[in-house]
């Protein structure tokens, strides 16, 4: 039952899976078939509190940091190339563990040394982000990246956010100049 | 018209394109060998399944006159014609190539470009030139290509191996991917550092370097080599029905040969099993030789005292189960206290199966880490190129 979102899309994640505890996000793409610089994608969250930015530095969950401090939110780690078939980087959220303070969950797909490898979202196959259902293993929503963003290299994908006492999911599909630290400082994170 | 640039994707009708389209090539190269260009019709998985529309000099038409190849026409030294409307259900992709045959890579190109006509006017152009690339002898240039609707993308990716491996790529052998490892389990959290770093240091390019100063005030910090590949043969059998066997599974030998700042010098690899020592000089040791690339974590090389080295130079031999290092993905992480370095071994030399990955200098107690990724035919002849002058015999594991 996946929907496959486009930039500004949306799915409510209460109308498909009520009652729902438990997602992974996964981050996957093609290793690199052609000759050069190996495509590096890393997948990063931001736990936002209503400010739209994180409270501390701990907030920010990414290849150097892959565990949030009460361990609701988890990184498998960093996956340099793409080889491996399924997910390459994924992010367990618990989203009844998350706590109050945090009202949305930004996720971001970036590529490292996009700019000295001269690398963007187009060139990579099958890079795609998949929201999954940990309860019943049931894919919930999928974004492939290297249609719509092609020209990117960094990208706000979606997030996971707080409605009343529920979570919704909207797909942002936003690109950024600037990598990850542009897009860390842009969340409040001190680099 | 539009520019687009490398990676760039769209739809067709963004463009002012519905059914046909032309698509016209100029190539040019000062590098002496002739080039050949060329149409994959390919299907939705990549391959070549029909090869009625490979279209290339010798087959200049698909059936239906789907792709044709015109020769020169606006402008250009080669034109595709192209009606979409005519190609059969399972051909999804088209891919323009051009590949050298005799001298020169694609760093010997002039300003090139793809540009797509309709109708007699040109609506976008990808130019590209020498400077884009480097040692490729094979380019997919552009592709049109249908997902829900029609597309184009600006490719500009190729290969070492030419047209060889980009038929390879097309369909000859598909290396199945081994099964996905399961997920490393998060590390020990170690104390936050102050600030954020974001660092992860890639040495890609031959000749890179970094420099990382040894503790001061007595703490020497080891260097931990790890070497780590894929094994894309899993599964795969030889032989007529596959009835030959399992194809073995590629195995890489890591090891370095040393001198020491006293003069002493050695060699530390599986082969002789000299695995060396952790209590003793040169305080240099390799755990254990992984034969299949199965083991999760590779082969790790330590060195206890970087403060007593003059220089290492770290190597990665092919020992069986592969004809060259070209699909097992090798990649040599450096780690030394916090700081860790990534080698991709990206470049092989499929004659080769000797490659010195990395040499580690002490200067004045600062350690350079320098990229080398040079290929040799065995150890005398890379030694013959480092200069440590071992003496060397034939060995078997």
């Amino acid at each position: 039952m996946a929907v496959s979102l486009s930039k500004g899309g949306n799915v409510s994640l209460t109308k498909t899976a009520p009652g729902l505890e438990r997602v992974l996000v996964g981050l996957g793409w093609d290793a690199r078939a052609s000759d050069g610089s190996a495509f590096d994608l890393d997948a990063s969250v931001f736990l936002c509190g209503e400010s739209g930015k994180v409270r501390s530095d701990s907030d920010f969950i990414f290849y150097n940091n892959l565990r949030s401090t009460d361990g609701s939110v988890e990184h498998t780690g960093d996956n340099r190339t793409g080889a491996g078939d399924g997910d390459d980087e994924s992010i367990r959220v618990e989203l009844t563990r998350v706590p109050a303070y945090v009202h949305k969950i930004v996720f971001a797909v970036t590529i490292q040394d996009a700019e000295t490898r001269r690398q963007n979202f187009g060139m990579v196959s099958r890079a795609l982000v998949r929201v999954i259902n940990q309860d019943n293993n049931d894919e919930i929503a999928r974004y492939e990246l290297s249609e719509d963003s092609s020209m990117e290299t960094a990208m706000t994908f979606a997030e996971l956010y707080r409605h009343n006492s529920e979570w919704k999911f909207r797909a942002i599909g936003q690109g950024t100049e600037g990598g990850l630290s542009a897009l860390a400082r842009q969340y409040g994170v001190n680099l | 018209m539009q520019e687009l640039t490398r990676g760039q994707k769209g739809k067709l009708t963004d463009i002012g394109v519905s059914d046909a389209l032309d698509i016209a090539l100029d190539v040019g190269s000062s590098g002496g060998g002739s080039l050949d260009i060329s149409c994959f019709g390919v299907d939705a998985d990549g391959k070549l399944s029909d090869d009625r529309f490979f279209v290339f000099f010798n087959q200049k038409s698909a059936p239906g006159g789907a792709i044709e190849m015109v020769g020169a026409a606006h402008g250009a030294k080669e034109c595709f014609r192209l009606q979409l409307g005519k190609l059969p259900a399972t051909v999804k992709r088209l891919i323009f190539t051009v590949a050298i045959d005799g001298a020169g890579t694609m760093g010997d190109f002039n300003a090139s470009s793809v540009r797509v006509i309709v109708g007699g006017n040109g609506v976008a152009r990808y130019a590209f030139a020498g400077s884009d690339f480097g040692q490729e002898k094979a380019l997919m240039m552009f592709e049109v290509y249908f997902k829900e609707v029609w597309r184009f993308a600006a490719v500009g990716q190729g290969f070492n191996g030419g047209l060889s491996a980009l038929l390879k790529h097309f369909g000859g052998e598909e290396a199945t991917k081994a099964a996905a490892p399961p997920p490393k389990p998060a590390p020990a959290a170690a104390a936050p550092p102050p600030k954020v770093n974001l660092g992860k240091v890639t040495l890609d390019k031959k000749g890179s370097k970094s420099t990382v100063n040894l503790a001061k005030g007595g703490g020497v910090q080891q260097i931990h080599i790890n070497l780590n590949w894929d094994n894309p043969n899993a599964g795969k059998k030889v032989g007529l029905f596959g009835l030959g066997g399992t194809v073995p599974a590629p195995d890489l030998d890591l090891g370095c040969m040393f001198r020491m700042s006293t003069g002493e010098k050695g060699v530390i690899q599986p082969l002789g099993e000299r695995f060396g020592s952790k209590h003793a000089l040169p305080y240099i040791f390799l755990d254990k030789d992984d034969r299949t690339g199965a083991s999760s974590d590779g082969e790790n090389l330590y060195i206890l005292r970087p403060d007593l080295i003059d220089m290492v130079m770290v190597f990665a031999l092919v020992y069986e189960g592969t004809a060259n290092f070209a699909n097992v993905n090798g990649r040599l992480t450096i780690k030394n206290g916090g700081q860790e370095i990534f080698i991709p071994i990206n470049n092989p030399d499929p004659r080769r199966t000797f490659c010195s990955i990395c040499t580690i200098a002490n200067k004045n107690g600062a350690i350079e880490i320098t990229k080398e990724e040079r290929y040799f035919s065995d150890h005398e002849d890379a030694d013959g190129v480092y200069g440590f002058g071992f003496r060397w015999v034939a060995g078997q594991k």
